[in-house]
């Protein structure tokens, strides 16, 4: 039952973070498919930091430089969607559309060149340490609550406070209010004064810093490298989570619970059965088909940011 | 009267280029302290255009700017509210999903401490200032409330308070009256004057001349780009003005002869719309329409009459009602069979829903028969039938088109494109026809023309729903007046017996429940 | 007067063209872009661009290799080359059709393994002769794409659901339920794969003896260029074609003229989806004859690419799929001869598809840097006349 718990939390909150740069990115307007290709080139970037340096520093510390490295390339990567979208006016389902082929493109070539041309090995691989996971005493004890202060990752708590932090920025700044009016009326955020181009751009970059974090996070607990298969739809859920939430962080959250708990219960469900191994395939299913049901039911009520995915040309009056 | 004479904004040779036109050619003139201004032209005369200079939206071809007497140059909107220039648009800049408060203070968000990127804002100081300033210039608002909420008077009162919030002195008003009732009018013109009894000065952009007559000092005049002069307002008619406006004397009135109705055409019983936040849009509506008639639909936009018309055709369903055409039920019939079975409709909107914007002329003017023969005959077009229709409507229609049917629609000018909606509709020689702002954005010889020819569809019988925001359209168009007021018939009457004022007055609600 | 900036603008203009010729002169700008921008790659690993280059056109049969292994030839590797093209055609023709309607269909890898799988599964492990489990093959193919197809456009119309994130969502649901049916009973425990199809219901004839060549020949190369035919002639002439662009241009404007938004939106899912279909079986039953579990054909996204390239347009597509094939298989002999990776290809698509985003802004571009030089040179007219 705990494992259920811890890893459904494992899942559901590297989807968190990026589902709150999906909802900064489209809070101002920008549609933002291009998370999938966000979070693998950040764990690209996350783990080739890890290949080149992490043999030099203590044992625990090249997590943390992953962190950094991580958000820093999805970052640097979604300059080119934010370029594409806001700069050249293409249209945004399109650009994210390449922009996660390219990076599935790019990290792939860039990998096995790498790997063969600095380390010598034929591997699209990068290693990871793997992470050290933390139990709460006393509070673990607890009866059921006590399974989420249990084998906790250290990067749960990390994007806890990251998405604390980004929720208050949002919604009590300056800078979030203006994100927020660019994706209703840019009209208005550019009379009074604003740069929507800048906020714009500003907030695909920070979509592309989240979702850089949250692939590495996933680069961690799921495989411990990053390789080819880090691009496995988790950017397309959090988009879904995205939409359920109605583009607000709480709710969100409360989606991405949903389905880190379907992935968790469905796993339980074929240990406990004692299915053969085989049956973890049609588990898998479960986060993807529960998105498709709940999108059946939740797409005539969903409130999406008025000017979303429209192009604003300062020209138009 | 101002007190000084001195000029707070000079302009000097202002002109202003755009590809296809010259909108603003050498214009200078000065406004003084203090005083409030009118600019006057019709449609397209380069009014706002001329006051987009002024707010730092563009940037003139030729010419300077002078305020409070130093010459500046203004890049933005940012820069012009730094002079203390600020501006109500005539389509609002509100984000609607976010309340009064965060609207005003938009731009110039007030922290509680500096954290840089992470100063929260001081939400409860911002109230307390907009209520302050609500108060000093009686804009009655709820700070709290979420825009969305609001109906368009009181957005326009946020958009009003987004000025004083920001210190303007220059206040720049565009067409603020397009969206108003008689009755909100005085309160807004009630609002400008004591604006400007609090030392502001005041730049009133508008067509409508009595309003000019009622608290202008003075007016300037535009004309196709052009200053035709300055006048203090006291010493100029109406007449003369409006004259100045097109540059040649016209003839207002319409030969309308009245003539027999026919037989009953449209039948609307009790229709109702809710929509999809579950506001009622329409609310128990009916009336008849019968041939040879024309049924004028009032009201201040947003009171439902849009949605009366977009079910009538089909483009929505009824939530309760119905709808008899020619004596049988059409309320569950599909848009294509009610287009066949004879009823024709301009939209509110011609770009969006009544033109394919990206295909050519000549397939617009067929769009609604092109699945018929001898346009479509086995699933296969027909381009030669398309051209021969097109080339016949453009030449009656007068339709200007650099390719003829070649032409790409989203090239036209709107007055064209109007007029290829016209065109088409009344050549489908349709018995029941519906108008919806037909003459909007037009000028005033394509607005004669277009009125002349629904009242020629009248005189040969057809029955014809109009649906205007423009109480002159309607008091000289109309047989019969129907005024809608929050989804609701207010009244039902024949033209003859009413005045524009007592329309006015039902499309305020205030004459309560309208006769069955 | 002439202005400084007149220069690169007039460059712009003449390298994009204005017009009808816009279309395939703003193609080949990207085209050119992506092989500049594949140059400076290569130059830095140290390789010759122009020598990579060719070696790729060696690999996909346009230019003799210098030598060749027992019966191939040059002809073999044409022979080869149109065989891969063939599932990109119909992949390409099934984004462009969505595309045309206003849909995006991310579903073609899934649509793809779904009608593979199906197909392998009824026909490719029996025992029907080739007359009638061919041309069964292709059926099911349609009917399989056309029926997932059916089901996207019917949730998009029906409850306004995103259609990329539902077609996403079903690319995983197939590749996941499918690896599972090919686990359990169809799988060949040497390979990993699915067990291999029989050749009578294979769509390509593979090691086909042609004198003293083997090579292989697509079958249902042909029924491909008829595609491109009958949707060339449905967007240009037919009534459904209208009825499809104007949906996918302004879909109230559509309904206002009467057209059936929800029934033309389904159709167009469905034709695309009936295409995709067609890619799978010639994919799956075709160039290859297993399906590997869990691994969604990255073509099904490429052909994205190569719809754009095409803009939309099918023999647009047609010849932007023989583009992107030739540069997929041509690298393999590529890295053989150069000894670069073979992840280049992907690399250098991707940068293609960037190019080919930028395409509307490009047009744009060119559109407005003409009219400009036109208004230059009506004034400058004017002033000489003046003078």
């Amino acid at each position: 039952m705990n494992s259920i718990i811890i890893d459904g939390m494992a899942f559901s909150l590297p989807l968190f973070i990026i589902a709150i740069g999906g909802i900064y990115s489209e809070g101002s307007g920008i549609t933002n498919l291009a998370l999938e290709g966000f979070l693998g080139f950040g764990a690209f970037c996350g783990g080739l930091a890890v290949a080149l340096f992490g043999g030099s520093m203590p044992q625990g510390t090249s997590m943390y430089l992953a962190f950094a490295m991580a958000a820093l390339g999805g970052m640097v990567f979604a300059m080119l969607h934010a370029l594409l979208c806001i700069h050249f006016k293409a249209d945004q389902v399109i650009s994210g559309v390449v922009m996660n082929v390219l990076s599935a493109a790019l990290t792939a070539f860039l990998a096995n060149q790498i790997n063969a041309s600095v380390f010598g090995k034929a591997s699209n691989k990068f290693m990871l340490e793997v992470s050290p996971r933390f139990t709460v005493p006393g509070l673990s004890r607890i009866p059921v609550l006590g399974g989420f202060f249990t084998s906790v990752y250290p990067f749960e708590v990390l994007i806890i406070l990251v998405a604390l932090v980004m929720s208050y920025v949002l919604y009590r700044t300056p800078v979030g209010m203006r994100i927020r009016s660019s994706g209703d009326n840019p009209q208005a955020v550019d009379a009074a004064g604003g740069n929507v181009a800048r906020i714009r751009f500003g907030a695909v970059m920070t979509s592309g810093a989240l979702a850089g974090l949250g692939g590495m996070c996933f680069a961690y607990s799921i495989s411990t490298n990053f390789s080819p298969s880090i691009y496995a739809g988790f950017g397309y859920l959090s988009i879904a989570a995205m939409i359920f939430g109605n583009w607000r962080i709480l709710p969100t959250f409360f989606a991405c619970i949903l389905f880190g708990f379907a992935r968790s219960g469905g796993y339980y469900l074929v240990t406990k059965l004692e299915l053969p191994s085989s049956y973890s395939d049609l588990v898998l299913t479960l986060p993807y088909v529960t998105t498709l049901v709940l999108l059946i039911f939740f797409s005539r009520s969903n409130r999406a940011p008025r000017a979303l995915g429209e192009i604003y040309d300062k020209g138009k009056r | 009267m101002p007190e000084s004479s001195e000029a707070i904004v000079r302009l000097e040779h202002i002109t202003k280029r755009f590809p296809k036109i010259v909108a603003n050619d050498d214009i200078s003139l000065s406004i003084r302290k203090g005083e409030i201004f009118a600019l006057l032209g019709e449609n397209g005369a380069g009014k706002s255009t001329l006051m987009s200079v002024l707010f730092g939206l563009y940037e003139p071809d030729e010419g300077r700017i002078f305020i409070r007497g130093n010459e500046e140059r203004i890049h933005s909107p940012a820069e012009a509210s730094a002079l203390n220039i600020g501006m109500v648009h005539q389509h609002f800049k509100l984000v609607l999903n976010q309340s009064v408060t965060e609207n005003i203070i938009l731009g110039k968000e007030p922290v509680k401490r500096r954290f840089g990127l992470f100063s929260p804002i001081d939400m409860k100081g911002a109230r307390e200032d907009v209520r302050r300033l609500s108060e000093r210039y009686g804009l009655d608002v709820d700070p709290d409330a979420i825009i969305s909420d609001l109906p368009v008077s009181a957005r326009q009162r946020v958009e009003i308070l987004k000025m004083l919030y920001r210190d303007a002195e220059i206040l720049i008003f565009d067409e603020p009256t397009a969206v108003l009732t008689p009755q909100e009018i005085e309160s807004l013109l009630g609002v400008i004057r004591s604006l400007r009894d609090g030392g502001k000065t005041i730049i009133l952009i508008t067509h409508k001349l009595d309003e000019v007559k009622q608290v202008a000092d003075r007016c300037g005049i535009l004309c196709r780009g052009k200053l035709a002069g300055v006048y203090d307002v006291a010493n100029i008619t109406t007449k003369e003005m409006a004259s100045l406006m097109v540059g040649y004397d016209f003839e207002t009135t319409l030969v309308k002869d009245s003539r027999p109705m026919g037989a009953e055409s449209l039948s609307v019983e009790h229709l109702s719309y809710v929509d999809d936040d579950g506001v009622k849009r329409v609310d128990d509506v009916s009336f008849t329409v019968r041939e040879g008639e024309i049924l004028a639909v009032a009201g201040v936009a947003g009171n439902g009459q849009v949605e009366v018309a977009d079910m009538v055709a089909g483009l929505l369903s009824p939530t309760s009602g119905a709808i008899r055409f020619k004596g049988q039920d059409i309320t569950d019939l599909g848009i294509r069979d009610r287009i066949e079975r004879g009823i024709s409709y301009i939209p509110e909107d011609r770009q969006e829903v009544g033109l394919l914007l990206d295909f050519d002329l000549g397939t617009n003017l067929s769009l609604k028969r092109y699945y018929q023969s001898p346009y479509c005959t086995h699933g296969v077009l027909h381009r030669e039938a398309f051209v021969k229709t097109g080339d016949a409507l453009i030449s009656q229609y007068d339709i200007r088109s650099s390719q003829g049917c070649a032409t790409r629609v989203r090239s036209m000018s709107g007055g064209n494109q109007q007029k290829a909606i016209v065109a088409r509709e009344i050549s489908m020689g349709s018995s029941l026809m519906i108008f919806v702002q037909p003459t909007r954005g037009l000028d005033i010889g394509a607005i004669k023309t277009i009125h002349e020819r629904i009242v020629a569809q009248r005189d040969e019988g057809k029955a014809v729903l109009l649906v205007s925001l423009e109480l002159d359209e309607i008091m000289e168009l109309a047989d019969t007046i129907a005024v809608m007021y929050n989804g609701r018939i207010q009244t039902v009457q024949s033209a003859s017996g009413l005045s524009a004022n007592q329309v006015g007055e039902y499309m305020m609600g205030v004459h309560h429940e309208a006769q069955k | 007067m002439k202005r400084r900036s007149d220069g690169p603008k007039r460059v712009m203009v003449a390298l994009l063209g204005t017009g009808k010729r816009q279309n395939i002169q703003t193609a080949l700008f990207c085209i050119v872009l992506s092989l500049l921008a594949g140059s400076v790659l290569l130059l830095l690993l140290g390789k010759n661009p122009l020598l990579a280059y060719k070696s790729i056109l060696q690999g996909a049969g346009f230019f003799p290799k210098a030598r060749y292994a027992g019966h191939r030839s040059m002809l073999t590797d044409f022979m080869s080359l149109l065989n891969y093209t063939t599932p990109m055609v119909f992949a390409s023709l099934s984004v462009a059709v969505a595309l045309r309607c206003g849909l995006f269909n991310i579903c073609v890898s899934g649509m793809m393994v779904a009608s593979g799988f199906v197909a392998s599964v009824l026909l490719g492990y029996s025992s029907f002769s080739p007359a009638v489990a061919r041309p069964l093959v292709v059926l099911v193919g349609l009917l399989v794409g056309g029926g997932i197809g059916a089901v996207i456009g019917w949730l998009k119309y029906r409850y306004n659901t995103n259609e990329v994130v539902v077609a996403i969502m079903c690319n995983y649901i197939i590749s996941y339920v499918v690896s599972f049916f090919i686990q359990t009973r169809y799988i060949d425990p040497t390979t990993r794969q699915s067990l291999k199809i029989g050749q009578n219901a294979r769509l390509t004839l593979f090691d086909q003896v042609v004198g003293d060549l083997k090579m292989e020949i697509p079958l249902v190369l042909p029924l491909a260029i008829v595609c491109v035919l009958l949707l060339s002639f449905l967007f240009s002439r037919a009534r459904l074609g209208f009825e499809l662009k104007a949906v996918g241009m302004n879909r109230k404007a559509s309904r206002y003229a009467g057209i059936a938004v929800g029934k033309t939106m389904v159709t167009s899912m469905v034709i695309s989806g009936a295409l995709a279909g067609l890619a799978g079986v010639s994919y799956y039953l075709g160039c290859f004859a297993s399906i590997q579990p869990k691994v969604l054909p990255s073509l099904g996204f490429d052909a994205i690419a190569v719809a754009l390239l095409g803009n939309s347009n099918p023999w647009g597509c047609f010849f932007a799929s023989l583009l992107v094939m030739t540069i997929s298989n041509g690298t393999t002999y590529m890295a053989s001869t150069l000894g670069v990776l073979r992840e280049i290809a992907s690399l250098i698509t991707g940068i293609l598809l960037l190019f080919s985003a930028c395409g509307a802004y490009l047009k744009g571009l060119a559109d407005r840097y003409a009219e400009e030089l036109e208004e230059q040179r009506i004034l400058a007219v004017k002033e000489g006349g003046q003078q």
